[in-house]
């Protein structure tokens, strides 16, 4: 428990500058959207648009010039910078110790290194939720001057937990890097490195009709915003696969963690 | 400076360098492989595209870019290795002497009769090399994958030499950036935070300048500064942008140079 | 000229006190300890010498020359063995100690043979693979190896084996033989007391004391213990004497003063076992800690 407290504290400026920068990013995201608000020009020009211009550029249900079209089109970023931050936390969060030269200290206490692996694991989670509010109160705030309608507070609601959704799995993947890695400074390039794949393949898997297989490979498109929009729900195929990755990296975590040497 | 730690630095950062360069070679020859379908598809959108306002253009990105020319479907490809090489500058920026002072190794070093001055020039010019080396990696793969998937296509060829110069440019900016910040932090204690966090930033403001056409934004991303479609739109540089870019790298090396010498290295215990 | 001359030496951390107006100075050839409690201040002052950091006020020479203006010629001929040693720990001794060496105008290769010899050190193995005393070890060559004529020690034994501290003592006193002045923190007073000819006491970032041995040993107390039958503590209670105490028929007592009184007074006495000792360093040390 005492240890779940102490992580809280100590990653609490890393959630706060995580959190000043994605509301400011929305607040400058979502003022500009008065350019697009309702023009009817725009949207006679979206009709006309061929609907495979739409489908490659991922605008089939999207109009821009509601709120909600607009607002899901900047999700990608914000769901970017979700991934990052749990990623970053996920490995960090287990690392540490190993950096800071704690371990002596942290891992022989009366306590299981997988009592150790919860707490740690359970305040990151805190963390991204955390992250995933200050987002949702951030995009709410910033919305109030249009007005918007209940369908988009349905819609906003579901990119929350997209967003939830998206921090998990990078989160799992963070933890199992961190546990799993002896060399803990490779945990944080090769988490920078999945980053950094996943997001390309879910732009390759856009732009070419046979390579839209690879939409399976790439979190960020297992929540995209289109289909969220349409469907009005998430996809159950997705998200058991999102459970299964997260499944798989947690269990590995706690495998790992328990059977490492642990040096300084 | 000194050729020993020079050395020792740039043997340091191959494995890095490597990684790097094998991924930005494959990034860049598999994105241009779906060139020839994308370029038939995209003459049609660009005709339509053509009646459209300018706003919308923006919106889908397609603003400023020709996506079915070799050069303008490359400068789109350009933005994503210009992602990769950012956050590997900042990288070696963030760790060039941050690295030394956590590993608490600054006390080996800096008891050596060597200058701090000497010491940050030789460490600037091996992650500079490092830099280069990928640079240059980056230049082979673009240039097979444009000869190997243009379809006959032309392309203007100085302007595709002002894109791949203008990758030199902008590392040079995140090195500086990210080890100015780096001397001014107290502690770094881990560099991928902030490389990731100046790499992606930077990234998302010039989607979010792009999309909105936002002047000021244009003014704080390099990925701006250097535009690749700009430059493929007028076959030049933006050149007060770029002179602001080469004006902070600039600065922000000076400032470094007289944080290091100045810089209290305290005590292992 | 001293080799190191320091005057009204000032830092402060913030406003954390480091050290405040310490000034001292030392010759050639000299074994100069430097010791205190935690915290005094030592390590501070090694640091400003070698310049890794930078003082509030005051000034340091070395061979000279001002450490801050001129840092890396100074270096040219300082060995530095810091407390804890950390390396690049990708690397190998041998490498490591090359890429010392490598800093260097002249040809170590020779001296690294035979330091590595006498440490018993393992060429080819890599630092994250040594424990911390070989990583010790793997320092003391390397602060030894470009033949310094000046050495900082800080701490230098600990973690070392006896065998070692034996080994590494023996090399020490045959640098300073051939004319090296040696610069030495440390807490172990007994080493200190073995090697040094002067000793500096810091305390709370302050010099409280800067004497030879000799004279330090000599112008304290003496300690006295005294056997006998049926002895009285009551029959010591004299003018200069502190700390007496009387177990199983002995009594022992600190004395400061003319000590033919203690000796008249035991001459009345069938003594069966008598010592009158000088107090070792420690003892003299705990007195300016307490």
């Amino acid at each position: 428990m005492n240890i779940f407290i102490h992580e809280l504290k100590s990653n609490l400026k890393s959630l706060l500058i995580w959190g000043v920068i994605v509301v400011v990013l929305i607040v400058m995201a979502v003022s500009k959207f008065s350019a697009f608000a309702g023009d009817p020009e725009l949207l006679g020009m979206l009709d006309s648009m061929p609907p495979g211009l739409l489908e490659a550029l991922n605008m089939r249900a999207f109009n821009l010039t509601t709120l909600s079209g607009f607002y899901g089109v900047m999700f990608i970023y914000f769901g970017l910078m979700g991934a990052i931050a749990a990623a970053m936390w996920g490995s960090g969060i287990i690392s540490k110790e190993e950096r800071d030269k704690t371990v002596e200290f942290s891992l022989v206490l009366p306590v299981t290194r997988g009592r150790v692996v919860t707490a740690k694991a359970l305040a990151a989670l805190v963390n991204c939720g955390a992250f995933v509010l200050i987002t949702w109160a951030g995009s709410l705030v910033a919305v109030r001057s249009y007005n918007p309608d209940q369908a988009f507070y349905s819609f906003l609601a579901l990119e929350m937990q997209a967003m939830l959704a998206i921090e998990l799995i990078f989160l799992a993947l963070g933890l199992l890097l961190g546990c799993a890695m002896k060399q803990y400074k490779l945990s944080g390039s090769i988490a920078v490195g999945i980053i950094l794949v996943t997001y390309f393949v879910s732009i390759a898997s856009v732009m070419q009709e046979n390579l839209d297989f690879l939409k399976y490979f790439t979190p960020f498109r297992y929540f995209d915003a289109g289909e969220l929009f349409r469907n009005g729900r998430m996809d159950g195929t997705y998200l058991l696969l999102s459970a299964a990755i997260i499944v798989v990296c947690v269990v590995g975590a706690y495998m790992a963690y328990g059977r490492r040497d642990l040096y300084i | 400076m000194s050729s020993n730690i020079y050395r020792h630095e740039f043997r340091a950062r191959l494995g890095s360098v490597l990684i790097w360069s094998l991924g930005l070679a494959f990034l860049i020859v598999f994105f241009f492989s779906l060139f020839p379908v994308f370029a038939d598809q995209a003459a049609l959108m660009n005709e339509f595209l053509a009646r459209y306002p300018q706003q919308l253009r923006a919106a889908f990105g397609l603003d400023n870019m020709d996506l079915a020319s070799v050069l303008g479907f490359y400068s789109f490809i350009l933005l994503f290795a210009e992602l990769c090489l950012a956050i590997q500058a900042g990288n070696y920026g963030f760790g060039l002497v941050s690295i030394e002072e956590a590993e608490l190794t600054a006390d080996f070093l800096l008891s050596k009769p060597v200058s701090r001055t000497r010491v940050l020039t030789s460490k600037l010019l091996a992650a500079l090399t490092s830099l280069a080396v990928t640079d240059l990696v980056v230049w082979v793969s673009t240039l097979a994958a444009i000869f190997l998937f243009r379809e006959g296509r032309e392309f203007d060829r100085p302007t595709l030499l002002l894109l791949l110069v203008s990758l030199v440019i902008f590392q040079l900016f995140f090195l500086s950036v990210g080890l100015v910040i780096s001397l001014l932090v107290r502690r770094v204690r881990s560099v991928t935070p902030y490389s990731l966090g100046l790499g992606f930033g930077a990234y998302a403001l010039s989607a979010f300048s792009g999309v909105f056409g936002e002047v000021a934004l244009e003014l704080i991303t390099p990925f701006k500064h250097l535009d690749p479609a700009y430059i493929v739109r007028h076959a030049a540089y933006d050149t007060p942008l770029v002179l602001l870019n080469v004006a902070v790298t600039l600065v922000s090396l000076a400032v470094s140079y007289w944080l290091y010498v100045r810089r209290d290295i305290p005590a292992v215990s | 000229m001293s080799v190191i001359e320091v005057a009204n030496l000032t830092k402060y951390y913030g406003k954390a006190r480091g050290i405040v107006d310490v000034s001292f100075t030392e010759e050639e050839g000299e074994i100069f300890g430097f010791i205190g409690p935690n915290g005094a201040g030592k390590s501070t002052t090694i640091r400003l010498l070698l310049s890794l950091i930078h003082p509030t006020s005051g000034s340091a020479r070395v061979f000279g020359k001002d450490v801050v203006a001129h840092g890396p010629e100074i270096r040219r001929d300082i060995g530095y063995l810091p407390s804890e040693v950390y390396y690049y720990e990708g690397m190998r001794v041998s490498d490591l100690l090359k890429y010392s060496a490598s800093f260097y105008d002249h040809d170590c290769t020779q001296r690294i043979r035979e330091l590595s010899e006498t440490m018993e050190l393992e060429m080819h193995r890599r630092i994250s693979d040594l424990s911390y005393g070989n990583k010790k070890k793997v320092g003391i060559v390397q602060g030894l190896l470009h033949s310094p004529k000046l050495l900082f020690l800080d701490e230098p034994t600990a973690g070392l084996d006896p065998l070692m501290q034996r080994r590494f003592f023996d090399l020490i006193r045959e640098e300073n033989a051939r004319g090296v002045t040696v610069f030495f923190s440390s807490h172990i007073l007994g080493e200190v007391q073995r090697l040094c000819t002067r000793v500096g006491i810091i305390r709370e970032g302050r010099i409280v004391e800067i004497s030879d041995i000799r004279t330090l040993q000599q112008n304290n107390y003496k300690k006295v213990r005294v056997t006998a039958e049926g002895l009285n503590a009551a029959a010591f209670e004299l003018p200069g004497v502190t700390n007496l105490q009387a177990e199983n028929g002995s009594v022992h007592f600190f004395f400061k003063g003319d000590i033919n009184a203690v000796l008249q007074r035991m001459a009345g006495t069938r003594v069966s076992d008598v010592t009158i000792e000088e107090p070792t360093l420690e003892e003299i040390f705990m007195h300016y800690y307490e």
